[in-house]
């Protein structure tokens, strides 16, 4: 029957949620049909009785404080999914990112910034150290990671965990066993290159002892950089005749260091020991078929100051 | 152009319409990035019209203010995942009016039928005290007539599902079309039409005995 239709109908007619034919079809009915123009009648009356009803809106106060209210928990909330997110650009987003006071001196930069190199530092008052007798003066702590991060429920109050290195300062001379080992560990684990080459160069003038011969070896066969191995190879040249660990890692610098500079040092400490049968291969290796002309030529002008062997 | 007394039209002409919606492009692409100030602005262009949906739903203005904050925090968390296969408007008012919706069945569970709202304190009061009236005192019996009406027609909502009451909030007061009434809430639109029949079938029952 038409006149159902029209009636379930009649509530969208009134909304305007009929399409075009619908309500063209709606308002033919209608002219034509007493009930069903009785009935859009009533349903337009309701519409308009509801619409007397005063509209509750939200006062202005209550949208500002509203507001407000969002943007401290603005402050403290985190976005998820970053890491699916193409667009993601850690530098960017940390410009754009305000943080609030509290938080700003303790978030690790060093994952975004990338390299050993950033890191944000806190200054901690240390007490001076009466065990070595050093005062640190001003002692900075190297924040490394944060652990945890907690706020107290219903305060501002703020609970940071962070792990940190502190930096703490030794006086002592060549002799006192604990600079010994800091230059040992310096010159073995320090990645900057100068701090490096200082605890070497310290390190030659105490080359006989044994953990400081260990390290200089270590240092020649191993240092990325060519001016700490040269420093290394310095140290160890006096060594080369007595000790013959000394002999082989200076034979191996002088034929497989990259370094033309080093390879030459290497040729020249090695010359006390030259009678030596190893030694004697690697010069007739050299003045056979070494790359470096220079090397070359002092290679044959050593093995020809050498007596036949029978 | 529809009629709007006593409904607060949310539509601007179309040019402003369509100039709004390349900000919001632009400002959740932002906000996407982190930009918390991008999402900010973002927030101001939808509030009003979420913390009214929000106040009309849970009738308190402390509710009201709570499932304000549950929802922009919700966006803010995971606007990372919207893809503009919608509109930020439909994506937000999702978000609230899931919200509304558990807040309208935690209710009926409590079987609460007073059609009188608490206030923040949790004393009674008249929500629609809160009503700015720029005629008021021109003429306070019609003024009474109104709101012993208003306080009728809230009473009869409170009689309807909360997906009835969903739908006619956002039809009725919102003016949103039903397809997008269906889009908000998961459904079709024939199941949005046939339950905005069943909501004004049951709120003319309520009230027939008004003019």
């Amino acid at each position: 029957m038409k006149c159902e239709w029209v009636k379930e109908n009649i509530t969208l007619h009134v909304y305007g949620e009929l399409a075009d034919d619908a309500r063209h079809e709606l308002e033919q009915h209608v002219a034509r049909c007493a009930d069903c123009a009785a009935e859009l009648k009533a349903a337009q009356e309701f519409h308009d009785l509801l619409s007397q009803a005063p509209v509750v809106t939200p006062s202005p106060n209550l949208v500002t404080a509203a507001r407000m209210r969002l943007q401290e928990a603005l402050e403290t909330a985190e976005q998820g999914g970053f890491w699916q997110r193409l667009a993601f650009d850690p530098a960017n987003w940390l410009r754009q990112v305000s943080f609030s006071p509290a938080l700003a001196s303790a978030i690790l930069i060093l994952g975004f910034a990338g390299g050993v190199g950033t890191s944000y530092k806190v200054f901690v008052h240390q007490p001076p150290n009466a065990a070595t007798g050093a005062t640190p003066a001003l002692a900075e702590a190297s924040i490394t990671g944060i652990r945890s991060i907690t706020q107290e429920p219903g305060t501002n109050q703020i609970a940071i965990k962070y792990d940190t290195v502190s930096t703490l300062e030794t006086q002592g001379s060549l002799n006192d066993q604990r600079i010994q080992q800091l230059l040992l560990f310096a010159a073995r684990n320090n990645y900057n290159s100068g701090v490096r080459m200082d605890s070497v160069d310290l390190l030659t003038q105490k080359p006989d002892v044994s953990q400081v011969r260990d390290a200089l070896i270590y240092a020649l066969r191993y240092d990325t950089n060519p001016g700490v191995r040269l420093k290394a190879l310095d140290g160890l040249g006096g060594f080369v005749k007595d000790d013959v660990r000394v002999r082989d890692v200076v034979l191996e610098a002088l034929v497989n260091d990259s370094n033309p500079g080093v390879r030459t040092e290497a040729l020249r400490l090695i010359e006390p020991a030259k009678a030596d049968g190893s030694v004697r291969g690697v010069l007739m290796t050299l003045a056979a078929k070494d790359q470096s002309q220079y090397i070359k030529s002092q290679a044959r002008t050593m093995l020809a100051q050498l007596p036949e062997i029978d | 152009m529809e009629k709007v007394s006593g409904n607060l039209d949310p539509t601007w002409g179309r040019m402003a319409g369509q100039e709004r919606r390349i900000d919001d492009t632009i400002l959740i692409r932002e906000a996407q990035r982190g930009n918390r100030g991008a999402f900010e602005e973002l927030v101001r262009h939808y509030d009003q019209a979420v913390l009214r949906l929000a106040l009309h739903l849970t009738g308190t203005e402390h509710d009201a203010q709570d499932v304000y904050q549950d929802a922009f925090l919700k966006a803010y968390k995971n606007i990372g995942s919207f893809r503009f296969e919608c509109s930020f408007y439909t994506w937000i008012y999702r978000i609230v009016t899931n919200l509304c919706l558990d807040h309208l069945r935690k209710r009926n569970v409590r079987k609460e039928d007073a059609p009188v709202v608490k206030d923040a304190s949790g004393g009674e009061y008249d929500l629609l005290d809160q009503v700015p009236d720029g005629r008021a005192g021109a003429n306070p019996e019609r003024d009474l007539m109104r709101r012993q009406l208003g306080a009728r027609i809230s009473g009869a909502l409170e009689k309807l599902t909360p997906r009835e009451r969903m739908v006619f909030e956002l039809k009725h007061y919102h003016g949103l079309k039903l397809r997008t009434v269906g889009e908000i809430l998961h459904t079709t639109e024939e199941t949005a039409k046939n339950t905005l029949f069943r909501a004004t079938q049951k709120l003319r029952g309520a009230l027939a005995d008004m003019r």
